[in-house]
């Protein structure tokens, strides 16, 4: 029976090409509308790390101004001071953590015909590559041990390798970066996570950096953030030293804990460690430190941007307008053929038959609108591209995968079935012969 | 004149009307929304920098080795291009107006620890930055050379005098006369004094989604550390032949740092509100697809309508109907519909934007828009309907005695 | 009252011409009931809807209340249509939206008459047709003979010169056709004249004078009533 569904479908589209095509290409117009915005909110809210994610807790802690959260209302402050940083990261009270900033150095190639160029690199701690599963192309991150002998050892992203050593294993080879030699103890393969959760203050949407080296020798070579840094109290004195001792925020420290136990128990520790602090006269604020997994805090940092939200909205409604129009389109076609269903009434076709029927027909402009609409959001991310130019970052939140093909296809069909329902249930209602003579 | 009957004859096969009015009264609501975002972005987008963005650019000087003399390289450079031909001035500072990065201070009236800072963008410049920037000195003096000190990048030195942007002596002195405001002190860093020695009419800070956007103070002091950004303006013409020469010349003239990130005020400008001149183009061309949507839809079923009703239309005809009379009956039933839809429609469109101004802090939508958007659908909803509606007042009378 | 002099329609196709009418001639007087009878294809539709002023005509000349209607615009038409022809369809034609009372507004509405006159000519003619109790009712709740006595009011609402009837029984039982004639001997009874097109010769013998339709034309002989029912009889 199906399949003569299908084949009166097929029919009865071709018999009313324009209507048809006016009812697909609503459909299409509003799935392609509605899943382009769907797709950028699904990569800006996507789970960047989804294995680890909730193993990866973000730490939070308010040393901030007495007189005024860092920010409204009673936040801490998003990054944290040397001073605390460092004391977390040498307590070792969680399985692993990271404390790490945003830097840029200058590649000085040992090739004389490429000019020294400006890399994004990240001083970091070892467990940064673990913690966050970097995948590895050649080699691997450094020991934990040259993080306390400040060994210049360096890991270089892919297209870096590529540029300075031709895509060859360059491990054990060295570059030199703004005077100083460092040595190469691993090479990035393609990684790339959006949004990149680690350090969402200093923009989620760029790509990671290209060099990454150890914390220590950066904070020993005096080598300044090129990421957000805040201030609540003028620095005491002048020099790097003065910087360190200060209550400027500047870096980003992440640990690894697994389970509400450990979790609570480092809540328990950075408590401790507040109190500690208060009583050394730092840590002027009441108690408010926090720990937020990945997607936890790409939630309270409101990572998806408020434009995103207005436009899936906009693209929600764009295509309840498209189902208001195709409800209408296909009543108008379901009414002009009361004659025929009623003839077919007539000769036996049940209620429930009649209901097949056209459901079946409407399935089909669904998938049809379905698979159109998948072209379109496609279109609509070129377009969203193109809007936003050589801007780069745009690139990370226009990639579609099958999970987006999957829905837009899905929803087309949920769509066009809601939308043929009640025209469905009108064409149930004709009566047997009722409609002959008029035909 | 006709429309009891139309009424009456529109409420005895209701839902495709309804379809259609909920159609214009959806379209609507994204209609006015989209009109008011539209609005408001735009008028982010207007706001002037207060700079000479024309024929403005800037680059980055970056020292890369260990023994880099920025104090050398900043006096050797700013004398290079001060000098060069095309060029009307330029200056050493940290950044530039909507660039996104950049230094804010408190800035106090009292000195002390406990007193709430009026945010203000920090640009540190020489006596050639006002000049270079193109703003407009409204009160008191710019600086002279004797103003200006030198700073490593870790120091905590400030120099004793400043200049201010109108928006910054509105805030600090709101009741003081911008003359009045020059010769005052003010404190950065809790307590260290500045004397305002002059107002520029406007100066913006590097962000421009900050609420402090307007205030911004010139520091006369120069910031030593291995990366130094030069600002230069040119004559009128000259910026887009002496981008690529200066950047030679620059690298040429110092092997031991990179000249990045050359960038002209324009792009600056483009990158900034990148964001909102897509958020408007989405928005319009959204809008407009809507609009071609909810057209079809009217002429789709106002088609289907007179197909339906050839017979009844013959009949109105052999009875008498006059062609116009048939066309002005079909405009007459969309101008109900649309009317339905429509004043449905500006209901939505005031609660959604209610909503909206609630949860994403939008401003709330200037009234005109909605006559205005009003207005748009009538004639939206007139015009799609034109074609069916001629072709019905063609129907022969004829029709009428046809055969069953 | 209504002349018509060698009246000539063709109707062209690509290939294809036919003449619907050749040549026709009728002169009808004021206050005659006339009926018009002949085979399928004889030209009787086509001459209903030249004496209608539905379709124009190629050749010959059409005087209608004294005045020549041969070649009138689209929009005198109508208003000649609206003013002095009331027309009754053979499937009654009422708008289905609409009930009786304002279906029995439609050719007044086109009139621009104003609403107290209107009001007071649309329950004269439905009390006239013995449908007073059923104002709002809807066409698809009445019986065929019902929405043909409606239509008959909203033929009478503009008092017209003359009623053209199209198969006015066709759709009905014998019962239903009975009423209907005899609401229409009435009206002739009190002065409109009316021209019945009908195939069915019985019915024919209610009108004073029938007309033969053959083959576009007139056919000659047939013109007297009595003779064609006595011959048929």
């Amino acid at each position: 029976m199906f399949r003569y569904y299908l084949k009166l479908g097929v029919l009865s589209l071709r018999k009313n090409p324009v209507l048809s095509g006016l009812m697909v290409a609503a459909i299409a117009v509003g799935i392609g509308a509605c899943m382009t915005m769907v797709n950028i909110q699904y990569v800006m809210g996507g789970n960047p790390i989804p294995h680890r994610s909730d193993l990866l807790y973000h730490v939070q802690l308010d040393g901030w101004d007495p007189n005024e959260p860092a920010q409204e209302p009673d936040e801490p402050p998003d990054q944290v001071t040397w001073l605390d940083g460092s004391a977390l990261l040498s307590a070792g009270e969680a399985r692993r953590q990271v404390l790490s900033y945003r830097t840029a150095r200058v590649m000085q190639p040992n090739d004389p015909e490429i000019r020294p160029f400006q890399v994004e690199a990240r001083a970091t701690t070892a467990d940064f590559f673990p913690m966050f599963d970097v995948p590895f192309l050649h080699g691997q991150g450094w020991d934990k041990s040259v993080d306390d002998s400040r060994q210049q050892v360096v890991v270089l992203g892919k297209e870096i390798n590529d540029r300075i050593f031709g895509g060859e294993n360059s491990v054990g080879r060295t570059v030199v970066m703004n005077g100083d030699t460092f040595r190469v103890t691993g090479i990035i393969d393609n990684w790339n996570p959006v949004p990149r959760f680690y350090d969402i203050t200093n923009n989620p949407f760029t790509d990671p950096e290209e060099v990454f080296f150890p914390l220590g020798v950066a904070v020993n070579k005096e080598i300044s953030s090129f990421g957000n840094t805040n201030c609540w109290k003028p620095i005491s004195d002048d020099g790097w030293q003065a910087f360190l001792n200060s209550e400027c925020v500047w870096l980003q420290f992440w640990v690894e804990l697994h389970g509400d136990a450990e979790v609570r128990d480092y809540q328990a520790y950075i408590d401790a460690y507040s109190e500690s602090q208060k009583a050394l006269g730092r840590f002027p604020r009441p108690l408010n430190n926090r720990l937020n997994n990945v997607m936890e805090w790409m939630a309270d940092q409101e990572v998806v941007q408020d434009d995103v939200q207005v436009l899936l909205g906009l693209g929600f409604l764009f295509l309840l307008v498209c189902l208001l129009n195709t409800i209408g389109l296909l009543l108008a076609k379901i009414l002009r053929r009361t004659g025929d269903i009623s003839l077919r009434r007539a000769l036996g076709a049940s209620r429930r038959a009649i209901f097949s029927q056209y459901i079946v027909e409407a399935g089909m402009i669904g998938i049809t609108g379905g698979a159109v609409g998948v072209a379109l959001t496609w279109l609509g991310l070129r377009g969203i591209e193109i809007l936003y130019g050589e801007f780069d970052f745009i690139a990370n939140l226009v990639r579609m995968d099958w999970v987006i093909v999957l829905s837009a296809v899905l929803l087309a069909i949920v769509a066009a079935l809601a939308a043929a329902l009640y025209p469905t249930w009108r064409a149930c209602l004709i009566h047997p012969a009722s409609q002959l003579k008029t035909l | 004149m006709e429309i009891g009957p139309i009424w009456r004859a529109m409420m005895r096969n209701k839902t495709a009307y309804v379809l259609i009015a909920l159609q214009i009264a959806v379209t609507m609501a994204i209609m006015v929304n989209a009109f008011a975002i539209i609005q408001e972005r735009t008028r982010l987008i207007d706001r002037p920098s207060g700079i000479d963005e024309d024929n403005i650019f800037y680059l980055s000087s970056v020292g890369f080795a260990p023994d880099f003399d920025s104090r050398a390289s900043i006096t050797a450079d700013l004398e290079m291009l001060r000098n060069l031909p095309g060029v009307v001035d330029a200056v050493a500072t940290n950044t530039v107006p909507l660039q996104g990065g950049g230094w804010s201070s408190g800035l106090q009236t009292t000195p002390g620890a406990d007193v709430d800072g009026t945010g203000s963008a920090i640009y540190f410049v020489d006596e050639h930055g006002v000049d270079t920037f193109g703003v407009d000195l409204v009160a008191g003096r710019n600086f002279t050379p004797t103003d200006i000190e030198w700073h490593e990048s870790d120091s905590n030195g400030w120099p004793p005098t400043g200049i201010i942007s109108r928006a910054a002596a509105e805030t600090l002195f709101p009741d003081e006369d911008m003359s009045a405001v020059v010769g005052k002190t003010i404190y950065v860093n809790n307590d260290q004094p500045v004397r305002v020695i002059g107002i520029v009419n406007r100066l913006q800070a590097a962000w421009k989604s900050w609420d402090g956007v307007e205030r911004s103070m010139l520091v006369p002091m120069y910031r030593l550390s291995s990366s130094t950004r030069y600002v230069i303006r040119t004559e009128p013409g000259e910026r887009d032949q002496l981008m690529p020469r200066i950047e030679e010349m620059l690298a040429a003239a110092n092997t031991d740092r990179i000249i990045r990130s050359i960038t002209t005020m324009t792009e600056t400008r483009a990158r900034s509100y990148v964001e909102d001149s897509s958020m408007i183009k989405l928005l319009v061309f959204v809008v407009g697809l809507l609009t071609a949507v909810t057209g079809l839809g009217i002429v789709g079923l106002a088609s289907f309508n007179v197909a339906r009703r050839t017979r009844q239309i013959g009949t109105r005809r052999a009875l008498g109907a006059s062609k116009r009379a048939i066309l002005r009956y079909f405009l007459l039933e969309n101008f109900l519909v649309s009317s339905v839809g429509i004043l449905f429609g500006a209901c939505l469109a005031i609660g959604l934007n209610i909503w909206m101004v609630q949860t994403f802090e939008l401003m709330p939508v200037s009234w005109y828009i909605i006559p205005t958007a009003m207005i748009a659908l009538w004639m939206i909803g007139q015009l799609a309907v034109f074609g069916p509606a001629r072709r019905a007042s063609l129907v022969p009378p004829a029709v009428a005695t046809r055969a069953v | 009252m209504l002349q018509m002099h060698k009246v000539s329609k063709i109707y062209r196709t690509d290939s294809v011409e036919t003449h619907a009418l050749r040549e026709f001639s009728l002169t009808v007087s004021d206050g005659e009931f006339v009926s018009v009878t002949g085979p399928s294809g004889s030209g009787k539709t086509t001459f209903l809807n030249i004496a209608g002023l539905l379709e124009e005509f190629s050749q010959g000349t059409y005087e209608l209340d004294g005045r020549d209607v041969s070649r009138l615009s689209d929009n005198e038409r109508s208003q000649v249509r609206n003013e002095k022809i009331g027309f009754i369809f053979q499937s009654f034609n009422l708008i289905p939206e609409l009930d009786i009372y304002d279906n029995v507004d439609v050719p007044l509405r086109y009139r621009g008459m104003k609403a107290a006159e209107r009001r007071e000519r649309i329950m004269r003619v439905i009390d006239l047709v013995g449908l007073g109790s059923r104002l709002h009712h809807l066409p698809s709740q009445l019986s065929g003979g019902q929405q043909q006595r409606v239509a008959i009011a909203r033929a009478l609402a503009g008092q017209p010169r003359f009623l053209l009837a199209d198969e006015p029984t066709g759709n009905l039982d014998s019962a239903m056709a009975g009423s209907v004639l005899d609401l229409l001997s009435e009206i002739n009874e009190a002065g409109t004249t009316i021209i019945m097109v009908t195939h069915e010769r019985t019915l024919a013998r209610r009108a004073q004078r029938n007309i033969m339709v053959s083959d576009g034309r007139v056919s000659t002989g047939a013109s007297n009533l009595h003779v064609a029912t006595a011959a048929n009889a």
